[in-house]
């Protein structure tokens, strides 16, 4: 039963990996900006329902909607009074600034919250049951569950609400959104908000599953970039399972070739569908 | 680009570079390599992302392959330095070749993530290889002797920037200037772009290699993880932007003003360094998104308003 168990592992696994790549599809389709910064979000999350939990003792899952408010207005902000100055700039350029800000995050974070491991670990953390056979841990399977409601949520806003039809129209045509009266500068901040706040629910539940400390960001952006392109910007749901690619292309890795591959694999995949398939269907959202 | 005044400052700046062993002290000299290193990373990387406009993030493996096939030939072979170099320049070079035809064929970010991508595989490949001490990694003979490893450096940086200096008025630097603006037009007018293309990916990759090699014999030791070390990418991207993308001078001054600021920062408040290093990199792309070279020319005729400009032109 090896090796239906690790499958398992891989797509609950996979799940959280999508939802982390969600926000940075979002922000990648609609204003066309790679945000370098997006695993410090994400590290950011995850303290800020890591002292939810221990400080006012809210049990974890309570406090993901508390976070995700939090730092949707942290992302709101960021864009309206930073982002927003550079957001027409080269692409190089905006890449830049994110690493900066990926920088000044994690640095901060590390003052702020010192270098120490941390793990969120409510009593249940460790429960799991069994289905046939196979090993369900709980808080995985939580996990994955928020990361497809989320991502239907964002479906549904995307395709359903006034919010989304000016999102993607924005993406679109940016000349022609703006004269049928969207207001550009507080869209793109609601839409990085909106990243944001997705990426606040990835890291509360990453530092259920994981250690959190200040410098996961950079590897978290990495993984999240891989996936969004595997994903493509469009679609929500391919985003998630993009994620469940490399989650179980990563656990297969680590069952045949030994756990120091996990890595390379998701890199490897990329590298290869890139090549073979040179320009996917990515803009709009 | 290159007229007599700048051409007499240039000289003045790397007589003046050269005689620094002389009277700096140990640490200054120490200070020098890294920094001279470090802008001929930049200058190397501005070939490509700064001419070419191909943002390349797989720079570090030709540095890594520089690294290592200098310490393999010296230390399992017993080669002398040079050969070592050549050995790295070699292995840099042909692997630049060999991955630069399938992956040149991708734009923007896609070229840059496979990029990361191969920087990945690499480390990987090199951390499994016997030869190349796996992942426990290579100890190479030891020499102290910072004065010649810094004027090493600093004829590496002096060739590599005359080399960019005559690319940006050559044929072939005007061929990649071309690609870069529009690769479709510059095909159609003649321009072969797969080999330009390659061409300075693998000019780039000598250039990477050789400072590579030289930072291994001056360190000693070397393994896979500093050697193909993707944040020192990250850091010749920076340097560059900073200075001035597809320019001549840019990317050198960026460079060396970056290590200054990072040096200074890291020796008074060494906790917040990095945090301050990051909040520069931040300033400088809203209020100078074209880098200094662009300031420089631009700011003396118009002031202040240089600044709101550029913020005008790339807000919203």
């Amino acid at each position: 039963m090896v090796l239906p168990q690790i499958l398992l592992n891989g797509v609950l696994l996979g799940g959280l990996y999508g939802l982390m790549a969600l926000g940075m599809a979002l922000v990648w389709g609609v204003l066309n900006i790679v945000n370098l910064s997006h695993g410090a979000l994400i590290m950011l999350g995850g303290y800020a329902v890591y002292f939810l939990f221990t400080v006012t003792g809210l049990d974890p899952f309570a406090a993901l909607p508390v976070a995700m408010a939090a730092m949707f207005a942290f992302g709101y902000l960021l864009q309206r009074r930073l982002l927003n100055l550079v957001v027409r700039s080269a692409l190089l350029n905006t890449l830049l600034i994110t690493f900066g800000l990926d920088v000044v995050l994690t640095y901060l974070a590390q003052l702020a919250f010192t270098a120490d491991f941390r793990t969120i670990n409510p009593t249940y953390s460790g429960a799991n049951f069994a289905v046939a056979g196979l090993t369900v841990p709980v808080v995985r399977l939580a996990a994955f569950g928020i990361a497809i409601a989320l991502a239907a949520t964002l479906w549904f806003v995307l395709a359903r609400s006034p919010l989304g039809r000016a999102i993607r129209a924005t993406s679109q045509n940016l000349t022609a959104a703006r004269l049928y009266g969207v207001d550009p500068g507080s869209l793109y901040a609601v839409t990085f908000g909106i990243g944001a706040a997705l990426a606040g629910a990835a890291g509360g539940l990453y530092g259920m599953v994981s250690n959190l400390t200040p410098y996961i960001g950079a590897e978290l952006t990495a993984k999240s970039f891989v996936i969004a392109i595997i994903g493509g910007l469009s679609n929500p749901f391919n985003v998630i399972l993009g994620g469940v690619f490399v989650g179980v292309a990563e656990s297969l890795a680590a069952l045949y070739l030994g756990p120091t591959f996990t890595n390379v694999v998701g890199f490897g995949l990329l590298v290869g569908i890139l090549v073979v398939r040179p320009s996917p269907s990515i803009r709009a959202a | 680009m290159m007229n007599k005044k700048t051409s007499i400052a240039a000289a003045i700046a790397v007589a003046l570079l050269a005689s620094v062993p002389l009277f700096g002290s140990d640490v200054v000299v120490q200070f020098g390599i890294d920094a001279l290193s470090m802008a001929t990373l930049a200058q190397a990387w501005n070939l490509m992302g700064g001419f070419t406009g191909y943002p390349s993030f797989g720079n570090s493996v030709f540095y890594g392959l520089g690294a290592y096939g200098t310490a393999i030939a010296m230390t399992k072979f017993g080669m002398p330095f040079g050969v070592g170099l050549a050995a790295g320049v070699a292995a840099a070079t042909s692997c630049a070749a060999l991955v630069g035809l399938p992956i040149l064929r991708l734009r923007g970010p896609y070229f840059a993530i496979a990029t990361l991508g191969v920087n990945g595989a690499m480390a990987e490949i090199v951390s499994n290889l016997r030869i190349a001490g796996a992942d426990v990694g290579l100890v190479l003979p030891l020499t102290r002797n910072d004065a010649s490893f810094y004027e090493l450096s600093l004829a590496l940086l002096v060739f590599c920037t005359g080399c960019v200096a005559w690319a940006a008025t050559s044929r072939f630097g005007m061929g990649l200037v071309a690609i870069r603006e529009d690769e479709a037009a510059a095909s159609t007018m003649g321009v072969n772009a797969t080999l330009y293309k390659v061409a300075a990916f693998v000019l780039a990759a000598a250039f990477t290699a050789v400072a590579g090699g030289i930072h291994a014999y001056w360190s000693t030791f070397i393994d896979p993880a500093s050697a193909f070390d993707s944040t020192l990418n990250v850091r010749m991207v920076i340097m560059c932007v900073f200075g001035g993308p597809g320019t001549v001078f840019g990317p050198v001054v960026g460079s060396f003003i970056l290590s200054a600021i990072y040096e200074v920062l890291a020796a008074q408040i060494s906790t917040a360094a990095a945090l301050l290093f990051g909040v520069v990199i931040v300033v400088a792309v809203i209020f100078m998104p074209k880098g200094l070279a662009d300031l420089v020319q631009q700011a003396p005729g118009v002031g202040w308003r240089y600044f709101v400009r550029n913020i005008r032109e790339n807000g919203i």
